[in-house]
């Protein structure tokens, strides 16, 4: 007895709709983020390079950091310890690297990089240890990286040499009209990582072990080493955030307080269509997210609406971003 | 023993949790060119000792040697590495990765599968699609496909037919004959023991964690195989009872469904379930029939259609609407009935919390319900207080037992059978025959084409998202409703 073996099972009719499905938040977070830089665009006198860079450079920090937390959620954990690494590291570059040449800032730059992933893939291997729940041990690490910081530069200062500025920037003064050294940056890293997740066999064991861990165990994936080799991923990620941050400013400030910029890398994750269950979204929508929500303030700032308003705004907008997807996915699943 | 003439040889294994001894002492000794059984009945322990030959847990103690050679089983990858491949009871995909992806996570491309699943009727499978969006049976083909190539020595299929159609089964076991005839091994659990029979060459029989026989299966029947697995226990013959098949006819009914749609999956379905009756429902994979239990659940609205519950209209939003009208779902995936982490007896009383007046107090004979559900069902509670440590037979029973507790007029039960053991399967049909003759109605679908003669009053069978035929059940033969249920109008000779 043969009988056919069922429609759905066989390459989809239409493809275009299985692209839509899977890659349709992607492209809305993008044309959300092109929206609201026209939109501004029409709000202030006079719209150029130096806005667009201004947005761009200054993003950078967030963007970078919503990736490292992307890269974590994905694969089952989260880490509320990400923006006390980025202020560890940032104010770790001001102390090492003023009045350093060029050449020594890179090398300086490349090993906090090291040290960010070792330190974080001990928070990982703790974490996979000790059997507690990740947002218990990463609420311990983002306060001692917030006390490190405070440690290494108690006071705001220090600095870095104007090439390492320039990379972040596109100037030397971390002011100007050129923001292509910064999204180059962020194409090249983002790129990479995404590469990696969706690509390789270690990349989506990261995917596997935070969509269904027995399955993925049964899969033969190890899931103490998916979880301490995203940390030491998101580790690295979180302080290339905080030498942008330096580079942007010039000089380390060890009284941000790290715990706003781990909510914000939360915000974006989730705005980026990032599941905090695991196992489900892309960094490539995790960028246009990051920009987005950093973007609202110059805007909320344009339209007139003062900075209290502003934090109410951008509440609401997640709210209202994230119900909207809710009830559209209650609706195809109803559906199919 | 003989471990020179073994492909593999298990000796002494242990395992406890806790307090709670799944395996005592088991031996296990497969040879090269056989399809071996192990058999037993729920909680004899066969799937923990699949699980320590997969390497997912590790034994407490025992010995487990591959061609004679001392292997040590740390890791699944342990396992694969010295010729053992798995087929888990619950596929082990990823449901958010597509099966191409699936297939690189364990380091195999879609070609080196696609000559098994060609030959499993799924050669243009699309592996781009989610494996969410893939029916359970499809999935389960995939994970064998997966194992065979791997080229194992040892093939382990933990009850891989169990959610199989009939064709499908077919494949499989076309695949393990082949396999036996290459002169590798497969170790085969199933409940259904005509497969067993039909399939294996030698039987390994599990009880209570150790060994009660090993048996080779030339010339043993159905019944010496029960005898064995239960023990002194006497066997509970499920033959039809003389109260199946009445006419209901002169009885009010207690359901109906007037040309019931749901999109293309369920097609202007109109049924009656009269008070006392057992109404069998039986069909292939896929056929809209659990797109007909969630609409009449109430879990999914029809797009078209009514339903009416004691001649009144039901118009269900929610699972709730209907339990209120007294319609109650025992789904197939008693894990999704169930709240793992919660005691047996939480289980039990949640639909008592139903209604808003009872929130703010404890219902008054809430601890004798549960009891007298408890004692009713025989539910085994040593093994713990949360329903997570039940064995599947088990949990079956607190599903069903909720709703005893609870009481409801129609209970709709999805594949209650699947996957448990001859022992509670039994218990389970004499619980159906008895809500029945109490008065309750129940809708019963099963994928066992022989339930229908034990148990249903009457059956019908669902093709394509249609009722196709209407037999009655306790004189319905398999060939029958296999015909119909394949949508052809006439019996094969």
């Amino acid at each position: 007895m043969t009988a056919a073996a069922p429609q759905s099972l066989v390459a989809s009719t239409v493809p275009w709709k299985r692209w839509v499905r899977r890659h349709g938040w992607t492209v809305g977070i993008w044309l959300i983020l092109i929206l609201l830089i026209g939109y501004y665009a029409t709000l202030i006198p006079r719209f150029g390079g130096f806005q667009v860079a201004s947005i761009v450079n200054n993003g950078t920090p967030l963007v970078f950091l919503a990736v490292a937390q992307g890269v974590i959620v994905i694969a089952g954990g989260i880490d509320l310890g990400v923006g006390g690494m980025l202020v560890l590291s940032s104010v770790s570059a001001a102390r090492l690297m003023e009045g350093q040449s060029f050449e020594a800032t890179i090398i300086i730059a490349i090993a906090i990089l090291i040290a960010a992933a070792i330190i974080n893939a001990g928070v990982g291997w703790i974490i996979t240890v000790s059997n507690v729940p990740d947002i218990v041990i990463t609420l311990g690490s983002l306060y001692v990286f917030q006390g490190l910081a405070l440690s290494v530069l108690p006071n705001p200062g220090g600095g870095t040499s104007d090439g390492f500025r320039w990379i972040f920037t596109g100037s030397s003064t971390g002011i100007g009209t050129n923001p292509w050294p910064a999204a180059l940056m962020i194409v090249i890293v983002v790129g990479a990582v995404s590469w990696w997740m969706a690509r390789t066999r270690s990349g989506l064991s990261l995917y596997a072990a935070g969509s269904d861990r027995t399955a993925a165990y049964l899969s033969g994936i190890r899931a103490a080493r998916v979880k301490i080799v995203s940390y030491a991923v998101g580790g690295a990620l979180a302080a290339l955030a905080g030498l942008a941050n330096t580079a942007i400013a010039g000089r380390g400030n060890a009284t941000t307080v790290g715990g706003n910029h781990t909510l914000n890398s939360v915000a974006a994750i989730v705005l980026g269509g990032v599941a905090l269950t695991g196992g489900v979204g892309s960094l490539i929508a995790v960028v246009p997210a990051g920009l987005i929500l950093f973007f609202l303030n110059p805007i909320l700032t344009a339209m007139g609406v003062d900075p209290s308003g502003a934090q109410v705004f951008q509440g609401v907008l997640i709210v209202i971003v994230m119900a909207v997807t809710g009830i559209l996915e209650w609706r195809r699943r109803r559906r199919s | 023993m003989d471990s020179i003439n073994s492909l593999l040889s298990a000796r002494g294994i242990s395992k406890r949790y806790g307090p709670v001894v799944a395996l005592r002492s088991a031996d296990l000794t497969v040879r090269p060119g056989e399809v071996h059984a192990l058999l037993g009945a729920n909680g004899a322990g066969k799937s923990t000792l699949v699980k320590i030959l997969s390497a997912v847990f590790s034994a407490d103690s025992g010995s487990v040697s591959v061609h004679g050679e001392q292997a040590t089983l740390r890791r699944p990858s342990d396992s694969v590495a010295a010729g053992i491949a798995t087929v888990f009871q619950d596929p082990a995909l990823i449901p958010d990765l597509s099966l191409s992806q699936n297939l690189r996570i364990s380091s195999l491309e879609p070609a080196d599968v696609l000559p098994w699943l060609e030959r499993m009727n799924l050669g243009n499978i699309d592996f781009e699609l989610q494996v969410s969006d893939v029916p359970l049976a499809v999935l389960r083909l995939l994970d064998l496909a997966r194992a065979l190539a791997r080229d194992p020595q040892l093939l382990m299929l933990d009850e891989i037919t169990a959610a199989l159609t009939t064709d499908q089964v077919t494949y499989v076991f076309d695949l393990m004959s082949e396999w036996k005839e290459m002169g590798r091994s497969v170790l085969f659990i199933s409940h259904r023991l005509g497969e067993v029979l039909e399939m294996c060459d030698r039987a390994t029989i599990l009880r209570n964690g150790e060994n009660v026989a090993h048996l080779e299966l030339e010339g043993v029947d159905e019944v010496e195989l029960v005898t064995a697995m239960l023990g002194e226990e006497i066997l509970k013959e499920t033959a039809t009872r003389a109260d199946t098949g009445r006419d209901f006819s002169d009885q009010p009914i207690v359901l109906e469904t007037r040309d019931l749609s749901l999109r293309d999956k369920v097609v202007g379905v109109s049924l009656a379930l009269r008070k006392g009756e057992i109404l069998g429902l039986t069909a292939l994979e896929g056929q809209g029939q659990d797109e007909l239990f969630q609409v009449m659940s109430g879990d999914y609205r029809p797009t078209s259609g009514e339903m009416f519950v004691d001649g009144e209209r039901l118009n269900a939003w929610s699972p709730y609407d209907a339990i209120r009208r007294g319609v109650v779902l025992v789904p197939a995936d008693r894990q999704q009935a169930l709240l793992p982490q919660r005691s047996v007896r939480e289980n039990l009383s949640i639909p008592l919390y139903n209604r808003p007046s009872q929130w703010f107090k404890l219902a008054k004979d809430e601890e004798e319900r549960v009891d007298r559900a408890v004692k009713r069902l025989d539910i085994d509670v040593r093994a713990g207080r949360q329903a997570q440590r039940l064995s599947g037979g088990n949990q079956q029973k607190v599903t069903i037992g909720r709703w005893l507790a609870s009481g409801f007029t129609t209970l709709l039960c999805f594949d209650p059978t699947r996957g448990i053991d001859i022992q509670t399967k039994a218990q389970i049909y004499d619980l159906l025959r008895e809500i029945a003759a109490e008065g309750a109605s129940v809708l019963l679908y099963t994928s066992e084409l022989r339930e229908i003669s034990l148990v249903c009053d009457r059956a019908l069978v669902m093709y394509a998202g249609r009722i196709v035929s209407e037999v009655d059940g306790p004189t319905a033969t398999e060939a029958e409703l296999l015909s119909a249920a394949h949508g052809l109008s006439e019996v094969p000779e």
